[in-house]
């Protein structure tokens, strides 16, 4: 009976005694067919209630979301456009296509914030306070230095950012290390301390810029021209793409070879297995839960960094308030993503297509209500997550059913 | 919910205003030009378009001008979710070719628009609660438009201070703000003013909630009972979603309350009256005057088709 061969998941499957190491066991058991299968219901389901609700055409909807993304830029040939150029469908292509790599570049790395904790066996849900701190530090470092050249004020940024974040997700991992505090708990309360105390520097506090201030408007100074980042497609300022999409990119490099090929990695994913069989191999728990930590709030820490440094160069009340829900988003998409470097690239890239797609500014307002646009997208990103959560369930259920039997089958059969 | 809603009434005014104006220009171009359509959009601020207060208005204002001025405008909302997407919106808004978009709030004035406006010079934007002197390079597309809050506020503190004169005890009135917004330093001062005047007996406790979401009523309403328990005998709230709390406390403490931007007379008999009324009379005028001015000046020319 080949299916009572045990796979590599089953043999593991009762040592994982964490949760999250479970969930990390069952993600890696689907393969690549159940993410694409449950897009592909979050999508159905979606259009159904487009359908429903609205009367609309799901077809023509998703058509105008797509569009909206800006990746049908990729088939047209006579790319060359200027921004400058009102009403050219082109050129806002273009500028769409620009917007979802940037947010791209955002959700690969709150992705890996998430996906390299749940490595080790923990939860980062505290890539929001993470985001912050990184965002606070990175803009501050672009703020000073103004005398510096480009090239390693930007790396400065960048490094200053990570760390940062590094340090606020490394005491969630201390915490956990030394007093077995759970990390959902400490990191959720540290997003709230990140919250408040960066809401508070820009409103009132020394970030604030005095001129701003006068005005009532809760907005930061903007950064040094040397740490802006350079653009290598559109106009800054314009939301052209950056090079962050290049750290971006790099991040999943590095993510993957320090998981897949490094002493590291291989520790990490020891104790995200199983940290008592993990201990008793030799491995330090403790110290693997605080790299691991800081190893993931790196990552949302430069994420922080991309939208003061890259964006709008500078902070506000909104940007340090709403943008940082983008850190969320990233659970979702490493557990679409299945913690891989290449899972975390195209479920990034369905959640920023998705989110630049319904964007009110993208979407015909005859084809589809800007008002409900939004909600939309977090429909079918709300459904994405359900069913990443039913796939387990679905997993472990199927699971469950075939060891019954197998029990069954010993008791009757001779 | 912010101070700005009572801007929102005169924001229809305003529009319909605007098209009015730019309807009579295309009217009297040419006979090719009779067919176009003037077209205008409006870019939310962050919060939605169902916040209940600035955008809602916002949107049910462009939506009036829309239907008293029908087929020749054209109109377009977009909405704001995140602080990166208000420079978006304004480029898509100039992109599609609307001759004039709205940027609702004060964080417009601080890169969105000052990086928008020179790239589409064909455009003009009117920024709403925007101070053209704080935009970096003061573009010649672009027009700011603030309201005079200290008239609204000098209006209730008279009759704050005149009722507290006739009640019972020492005269003390009170004032409640979200936080040290323009708008609510200016209320303050129209209020304290006023009720100074009126009554130079009365004692006014002007305070800040600190809160800089104006979204926690919580707050509001502790700041307004520690009022209330000092003698204060009137509640001016100037803290949108917050100062509900403020007008809660007011009734738990039966004493009298006063409703900011909309009138706010629906949360009880014990809500005295509203600052609302002068105040969009100021804002028409003096929005009315900037659009009149703006017309005048900057040719706002027919969409190219």
């Amino acid at each position: 009976m080949s299916e009572q061969a045990p796979t590599p998941a089953q043999r593991s499957e009762p040592e994982a005694s964490t949760v999250p190491a479970r969930l990390a066991l069952y993600q890696r058991a689907g393969g690549i067919v159940t993410p694409l299968v449950t897009t592909l219901i979050a999508f159905l389901i979606g259009g159904l209630v487009v359908l429903v609700l609205s009367g609309k055409n799901p077809l023509s909807t998703y058509k105008a979301i797509f569009n909206g993304t800006g990746l049908n830029w990729l088939f047209p040939w006579n790319a060359t456009c200027s921004v400058r150029d009102p009403g050219n469908e082109l050129c806002v292509n273009a500028t769409n296509l620009q917007a979802t790599l940037i947010y791209l570049t955002v959700l690969i790395l709150t992705g890996l914030a998430v996906a390299f904790a749940f490595r080790c066996g923990l939860f980062n849900i505290g890539g929001q306070g993470q985001y912050i701190v990184g965002a606070v530090v990175g803009f501050q470092v672009g703020l000073w230095f103004d005398s510096m050249p480009a090239a390693p004020h930007i790396l400065l940024a960048f490094v200053a950012a990570g760390l940062a974040g590094a340090f606020w997700a490394g005491i969630a991992g201390f915490l956990k290390a030394t007093l077995g505090a759970h990390e959902v708990i400490t990191t959720i309360m540290l997003n709230w301390i990140a919250y408040w105390a960066a809401t508070y520097l820009i409103n009132g506090g020394p970030l604030q810029d005095p001129v701003a201030e006068e005005a009532g408007a809760q907005v930061s100074r903007d950064i040094a021209d040397s740490a802006k980042l350079p653009v290598i497609w559109g106009v800054q300022g314009l939301q052209g793409l950056h090079i962050g999409l290049f750290v971006a990119l790099g991040a999943l490099v590095a993510y993957s070879i320090l998981v897949n090929r490094t002493t590291l990695g291989y520790e990490v994913r020891a104790v995200g297995f199983n940290p008592e069989a993990a201990a008793y191999g030799g491995i330090s728990v403790a110290r693997n839960y605080v790299l691991a930590m800081a190893i993931s709030g790196a990552f949302a820490g430069m994420a922080g960094a991309m939208a003061p440094l890259g964006l709008s160069f500078h902070l506000t009340s909104t940007s340090i308030q709403t943008d940082s829900y983008i850190a969320f988003l990233g659970i979702a998409v490493a557990l679409l993503g299945r913690n891989t470097a290449v899972g975390i690239f195209f479920a990034a890239l369905l959640f920023a297509a998705l989110q630049v797609g319904t964007r009110s500014a993208n979407l015909d307002p005859d084809v589809f209500q800007p008002e409900l646009a939004n909600n939309l997208t977090q429909l079918i990103q709300g459904l994405i997550v359900l069913f990443v959560g039913a796939e387990l369930l679905v997993l472990s259920v199927w699971q469950a059913r075939k060891r019954l039997p197998r029990a069954g089958r010993t008791a009757v059969e001779p | 919910m912010k101070v700005r809603t009572k801007a929102v009434a005169a924001l229809a005014a305003t529009i319909a205003a605007v098209i009015a104006v730019t309807g009579l220009v295309a009217g009297t171009g040419t006979a090719a030009q009779d067919q176009t359509v003037v077209k205008v959009a409006l870019v939310t601020d962050t919060g939605g378009l169902n916040d209940k207060g600035f955008n809602t208005l916002a949107g049910a204002g462009l939506k009036a001008a829309q239907k008293t001025l029908g087929s020749k405008v054209e109109t377009r909302i977009y909405i704001t979710n995140t602080d990166a997407e208000r420079t978006t919106n304004l480029q898509r808004a100039a992109q599609a070719g609307y001759q004039l978009v709205v940027a609702n709030g004060v964080l417009f004035t601080y890169g969105p628009l000052d990086t928008v406006a020179p790239a589409f010079s064909d455009t003009k934007f009117l920024g709403i609660d925007v101070d053209l002197n704080a935009v970096k390079g003061k573009p010649q597309n672009i027009r700011g438009v603030q309201f005079r809050e200290q008239e609204a506020g000098c209006l209730v503190g008279n009759i704050a201070a005149l009722e507290v004169k006739r009640l019972a005890g020492p005269d003390i009135i009170s004032a409640v703000g979200a936080n040290k917004a323009t708008a609510i330093v200016r209320f303050f001062a129209g209020y304290q003013f006023c009720a100074k005047r009126a009554n130079p007996r009365v004692k006014v406790i002007t305070q800040y909630a600190n809160d800089p979401t104006f979204n926690d009523p919580a707050k509001c309403k502790a700041t307004a009972l520690s009022q209330i328990a000092r003698g204060s005998k009137v509640v001016f709230q100037v803290a949108g979603g917050c100062g509900l709390g403020a007008i809660d406390a007011a009734k738990q403490k039966k004493v009298w309350a006063i409703g900011v931007d909309a009138d706010q007379g629906f949360f009880g008999p014990h809500v005295l009256t509203s600052a609302m009324k002068g105040v969009q009379t100021a804002q028409y005028t003096a929005s009315s005057q900037a659009l009149l001015k703006l017309m005048a000046s900057g040719k706002l020319k027919p969409p190219a088709k």
